[in-house]
């Protein structure tokens, strides 16, 4: 396939998509209306199984199933990008040189580390009642971790971060999710049917069935999956090096 | 779209997103990206989609940049192998 | 529209608005600066904005970007040492006016509500903002005297 044929074809599959946008933002109802079919069947769904956060209703429970994807997409992701940063036959580790931190740096890292990591769990743990959920949490929580090699340096992100731990964690979480959604078949339902355990009282804790269950269950997979993300990229970055002479 | 909030937030994320583009260094263009992080989880905010927003800034105001700094400094490190070798 | 929207919205405009100038044009020891101004004035924003649409849960909007704001100044801090020990940035002017208005929209805030769990997350959320932006700014400062290493 030459150059002039690829062209043609890059032009013909734009126009297309190009039409068809331009249709189907034709067709679209008025920005900011207030019809939403989609919507108000969604919150009625939400109350009536007594969780507060449509959002958590629909990502755990009504759709869960999409949600199921998408968690297999972020573990593919990672699991990908374990396989292709390992260490190689021609790389060696050096061991970085410790860091040079100011005093007030260093304090602040240590100081906001575990609010962060709490902020993260409140985060998760409080996904069926306000904004935020596993996915948000779990990323806060991962990412505070890391204030260790920016505050201080990567030997101290290494001795509290087994990433062999966090590879458990993360195909256990997954594990979890999928184990959690077969037993709505055992008991009798559907794969992932929100109808195993009692709704509970509306907007506490505990209120929503198994969506608090899996929510968690995402808020560990999304969590474990960025630290084991992060710990290949940083291995990479800060300890590998390619043997000289080849 | 009669709503002012909703108007300056989405200049913010056009200016911001062209900017992205348009900046052709890497890290400079880490730097870009997570103010239009920021730019798009107001965005998200105004058009009250709070968890949309509270996802953009979770992974946009800190995982992003480190993913792309640590991708930059590895391919950095590679070069100045590489130049330090060439003698030998 | 209410005050507290339009005070946003005014937030936004302006100061978002030219931390986005800020960090698309200029030499990197400015850009750097502008990143921090960002989520400094972005989160005052925030804030406003829960108190305008009548949503105590939009603050955890804010505490977010309070706690991972100054985190990402930190990345780039600590990853562009070399870069910014050759040409440092120094934007104390800046830093100390963003801090003073995160400070004062919290306080109105926390005057508009009253006291109470809200009140004590604002304080929270104010404090963790301010710190840790004067915090970034400091490391983006020579907060890194080594350099480059590990």
């Amino acid at each position: 396939m030459n150059r002039r044929v690829r062209l043609l074809m890059v032009l013909a599959g734009g126009a297309g998509l190009a039409a068809l946008l331009v249709a189907a933002c034709l067709d679209m109802p008025g920005f900011g209306g207030d019809r939403h079919p989609y919507g108000d069947r969604a919150v009625h769904e939400s109350l009536a199984r007594r969780t507060a956060n449509t959002i958590a209703s629909v990502n755990f429970d009504q759709r869960a199933f999409d949600t199921l994807g998408e968690m297999t997409i972020l573990f593919g992701a990672v699991l990908g990008t374990v396989v292709l940063l390992r260490q190689t036959r021609d790389e060696r580790r050096a061991a970085p040189r410790p860091e040079d931190v100011a005093p007030p740096v260093r304090r602040y890292a240590l100081a906001v580390l575990p609010v962060a990591v709490l902020t993260g769990l409140y985060v998760i743990a409080h996904g069926q009642l306000s904004p935020g959920g596993g996915f948000q949490g779990g990323v806060v929580a991962a990412t505070a971790l890391h204030l260790l090699y920016l505050g201080a340096d990567y030997r101290a992100l290494e001795r509290i971060r087994p990433v062999g731990l966090y590879e458990v964690g993360d195909a256990l979480a997954a594990s979890a999710y999928l184990v959690l959604g077969l037993a709505g078949v055992l008991a009798g339902t559907a794969f992932l049917a929100n109808t195993l355990l009692p709704y509970g009282t509306f907007n506490t804790l505990t209120s929503g069935g198994t969506v608090p269950l899996l929510n968690a269950a995402i808020g560990m997979e999304v969590a474990c999956a960025v630290v084991v993300l992060l710990a290949r990229f940083l291995d990479q970055a800060v300890e590998i090096e390619e043997e000289s002479g080849t | 779209m009669d709503d002012p909030a909703v108007v300056v937030a989405l200049l913010l994320v056009a200016a911001a997103a062209t900017t992205a583009v348009a900046v052709r260094d890497p890290v400079r263009q880490a730097l870009v990206l997570a103010v239009l992080g920021l730019a798009l989880a107001v965005l998200f905010t105004v058009l009250q989609a709070p968890d949309v927003a509270l996802s953009q800034l979770a992974v946009g105001s800190a995982l992003t940049p480190l993913l792309l700094l640590l991708s930059v400094r590895k391919v950095r490190r590679r070069q100045k192998q590489e130049t330090k070798g060439e003698p030998e | 529209m209410n005050g507290w929207t339009t005070a946003a919205t005014l937030t936004f405009a302006g100061g978002v608005g030219a931390t986005v100038w800020g960090v698309a044009t200029g030499p990197l020891r400015r850009r750097v600066v502008a990143q921090n101004l960002s989520s400094a004035l972005a989160c005052p924003g925030l804030l406003l904005l829960a108190q305008g649409y009548g949503r105590p849960a939009y603050v955890d909007l804010a505490l977010v970007l309070a706690l991972l704001g100054p985190v990402g100044t930190l990345v780039f801090a600590r990853l562009l040492a070399e870069e910014l020990a050759a040409d440092p940035p120094a934007s104390p002017w800046a830093t100390w006016c963003a801090a003073g208005f995160a400070a004062v929209v919290v306080l109105v805030l926390c005057a508009a509500t009253g006291p109470g769990r809200a009140m004590v997350k604002l304080l929270v959320t104010g404090a963790l903002l301010t710190g840790g932006n004067l915090v970034a700014s400091r490391a983006l400062a020579g907060g890194f005297p080594g350099g480059r290493r590990g």
